[in-house]
């Protein structure tokens, strides 16, 4: 093992442990065998950037903007970003891939941070140090914006095998990628029976995702002539508050099409017999979009920073610091603040009014709860295919400063569907894609 | 700094009330930008005159450069001038409204939030004249952006209401003389540069060049936006 110490071996053996998984203990031994600096050791400015998401690709950008002298790096696994927002808008075929997929090179290059296309396999906070497959580096300040996970063990209780078949079957596609392509496929080819959209408890993404997904599925199975039904299985009890907005096209635009179920809170699923037992009886299906209960993903359950009685990262509700390690900030939906949905457009707002920010701040040693901006969050979804239609929601908050929270200061819906919100909808995306790409 | 446009802006920077100068003059002085001193005419090419434009209405013009639009409005009373507020810059005097009634404003049509702007297909940031009441900022003579609901105050110098706006929209700084309104400058921060980056692909398209699009202009025709665009997207 060459120059690395017992130390490192225990280390190497307990991170193996935790992994479980053969592949990432390989990648994780192979990377301490290799202990390579990436880069120099920082000068008390460095902020590392784990996850290049919406929340880790705008924090990217506006640390630089407001702290150019910052040196910041975005670690990023994938080799191309594909947006999550608008996903369902693609999945109803009304834009191409083309629209959901951008680069990280322009905005590194732009804007003057580096981006490293790696694999974080952990994160000692000790030393504050980020481990990748591909060697460390060592952090002043670190955001960790790792987006969600699946919690598969709430359906198979540890049964990996079931939850892999299940994965690979019927996936959920609420984590870009391959996932979203075989949805599509699905949606697509579908052509009689009954399809079912499982939709997850909350809190998960984008509350008004799975509603806009059933839509943009009715649409597709109209225009295709589809001979069945989409079943929705909600555990809740209705769709607030964009619920007369969904009900409405699912009533108008595709009725027959769209069966929805209130309070079917999923008892078991089976995905080999096709069967699901809920709350509010029992269904089967011949095809399916499965997306069991969401989570903070896996990077920051491994490094402790998750409250395992939520599933998500405990933070201070103004800074989106980590209440377990403050030189950490939760970006994105890893974080838990009340009243603040998991979507794309309030990941954005929270990182550059909140996040960005207060790290700022802290650097330049003023008091970062001082600098926070209240946020804002607007979500647009399409209902409809032919025309184009949208609703959309508008949260404004204000930040109580006494409680030192965000607080809700009004809330705004337009239920009524309309081609002119449609049209904002690609205006909505289209200016944000910019914001973080171009 | 043109000699005549300094003591334009020191003049209305003089007339504005006491109360108004908490930043120093040098920060006020500093945020005006000139340009080309520009006639605001009408399609036929003649001086527009206050009268003639109509406090139910939105106008659209191009300024300081050929590209970047400008939204004008007669609010339908005096506005007068007020000290803007920003997030992080220094606050600044804006001059308020020209024209016989000075009810007459006029402010960058680009979005400073996401760079929104009116194209000829469509516009989302408009301009909601009294008794249209916004649905999403619940208010009327305001200007709102429906890509992300940012709300600016007209009568404000462009002062962010609500949204996700970091700062105001860039004011310009009218003139009224001799029955002619002219474009002087800008006043607050600017977003120009992030624009003609931004939309590089469409700006050749339409304007042949990049370099076309950022000509400067010394005559500005007025139209009627809902003239101009195919749609205005309200919300």
């Amino acid at each position: 093992m060459g120059n690395i110490s017992r130390r490192d071996v225990f280390k190497i053996a307990g991170v193996g442990a935790i992994l479980g998984s053969t592949h990432l203990y390989t990648a994780s031994v192979w990377a301490a065998k290799r202990p390579d600096r990436m880069l120099p050791p920082p000068k008390g400015n460095r902020v590392v950037i784990v996850g290049g998401g919406w929340a880790g690709v705008t924090a990217a950008k506006y640390i630089k903007k407001e702290m150019p002298s910052a040196e910041v790096v975005l670690i990023e696994k994938r080799k191309i970003f594909m947006s999550c927002p608008i996903s369902n808008v693609w999945l109803g075929g009304l834009v191409e891939m083309d629209f959901l997929m951008h680069d990280f090179h322009t905005p590194a290059s732009k804007y003057g941070y580096t981006f490293i296309n790696a694999t974080v396999l952990d994160i000692d906070r000790g030393k504050r140090r980020v481990y990748t497959d591909q060697g460390y580096i060592d952090y002043d300040y670190a955001i960790i914006a790792p987006g969600i996970g699946y919690n598969y063990d709430a359906w198979f209780d540890g049964d990996k095998d079931m939850a892999r078949y299940c994965a690979t079957h019927f996936p959920s596609a609420f984590i870009p990628g391959s996932e979203h392509v075989t949805l599509k496929r699905k949606v697509h080819n579908f052509e009689e029976g009954t399809f079912v959209l499982v939709v997850p408890p909350p809190p998960h993404r984008c509350p008004p995702a799975p509603y806009e997904r059933a839509a943009m599925i009715a649409y597709v199975f109209k225009k295709n002539g589809v001979k069945g039904k989409l079943i929705i299985l909600d555990p809740k009890e209705d769709i607030k508050p964009k619920g007369p907005g969904f009900r409405n096209a699912y009533i108008e635009l595709y009725g027959g099409l769209v069966e929805y179920v209130p309070n079917a809170k999923i008892k078991e699923v089976d995905p080999v017999k096709k069967v699901i037992k809920t709350t509010a009886g029992e269904f089967r299906f011949d095809d399916a979009n499965l997306n069991p209960p969401h989570r903070a993903g896996d990077l920051v359950w491994k490094v402790g920073l998750v409250n395992p009685k939520t599933g998500w990262c405990d933070v201070d509700p103004l800074t989106l610091q980590s209440k377990i390690d403050p030189r950490i900030f939760i970006a994105g939906d890893a974080a838990s603040v009340k009243g603040f949905p998991k979507s794309g457009d309030m990941a954005h707002n929270h990182t550059q009014t909140m996040v960005v920010k207060a790290l700022v701040a802290l650097m330049k040693g003023k008091d970062p709860k001082e600098a926070v901006r209240s946020p804002t969050n607007t979500c647009y979804s399409m209902v409809n295919g032919d025309p184009k239609e949208a609703i959309v929601i508008n949260v404004i908050y204000a930040i109580d400063r006494k409680k030192g929270v965000p607080v809700k200061k009004k809330v705004n819906v337009e239920n009524k569907r309309s081609s002119r919100l449609a049209r904002a909808t690609f205006e909505w995306a289209r200016a944000l894609y910019r914001d973080m790409f171009s | 700094m043109d000699r005549r446009l300094f003591l334009k802006v020191c003049t209305a920077v003089a007339l504005a009330p006491p109360f108004l100068f908490k930043g120093s003059v040098r920060a006020e002085e500093s945020q005006f930008k000139p340009y080309k001193k520009a006639l605001l005419v009408k399609e036929d090419g003649t001086p527009l005159r206050p009268e003639e434009v109509d406090p139910k209405k939105q106008y659209l013009f191009f300024y300081p450069y050929r590209s970047t639009p400008c939204l004008l409005a007669d609010l339908g009373k005096e506005v007068k001038p007020v000290q803007v507020k920003t997030q992080n810059g220094d606050p600044y005097t804006w001059p308020g409204g020209v024209g016989p009634k000075k009810s007459i404003v006029a402010f960058s049509a680009i979005c400073t939030h996401q760079l929104s702007y009116p194209t000829p297909d469509q516009s989302f940031i408009n301009y909601y004249p009294s008794g249209m009441v916004a649905k999403m900022s619940k208010r009327d003579r305001v200007i709102q952006c429906c890509a992300h609901m940012s709300a600016f105050d007209p009568e404000r110098g462009g002062e962010v209401i609500s949204g996700p706006a970091p700062f105001p929209l860039t004011a310009i700084v009218l003139a009224y003389e001799e029955g002619k309104l002219y474009a002087l400058g800008t006043l607050g921060k600017e977003v120009f540069e992030d624009f003609f980056d931004a939309f590089k692909p469409d700006l050749r398209k339409m304007y042949g060049s990049s370099r076309r699009a950022k000509e400067l202009v010394d005559v500005c025709e007025v139209v009627d936006l809902e003239s101009y665009t195919k749609e205005v997207i309200r919300c």
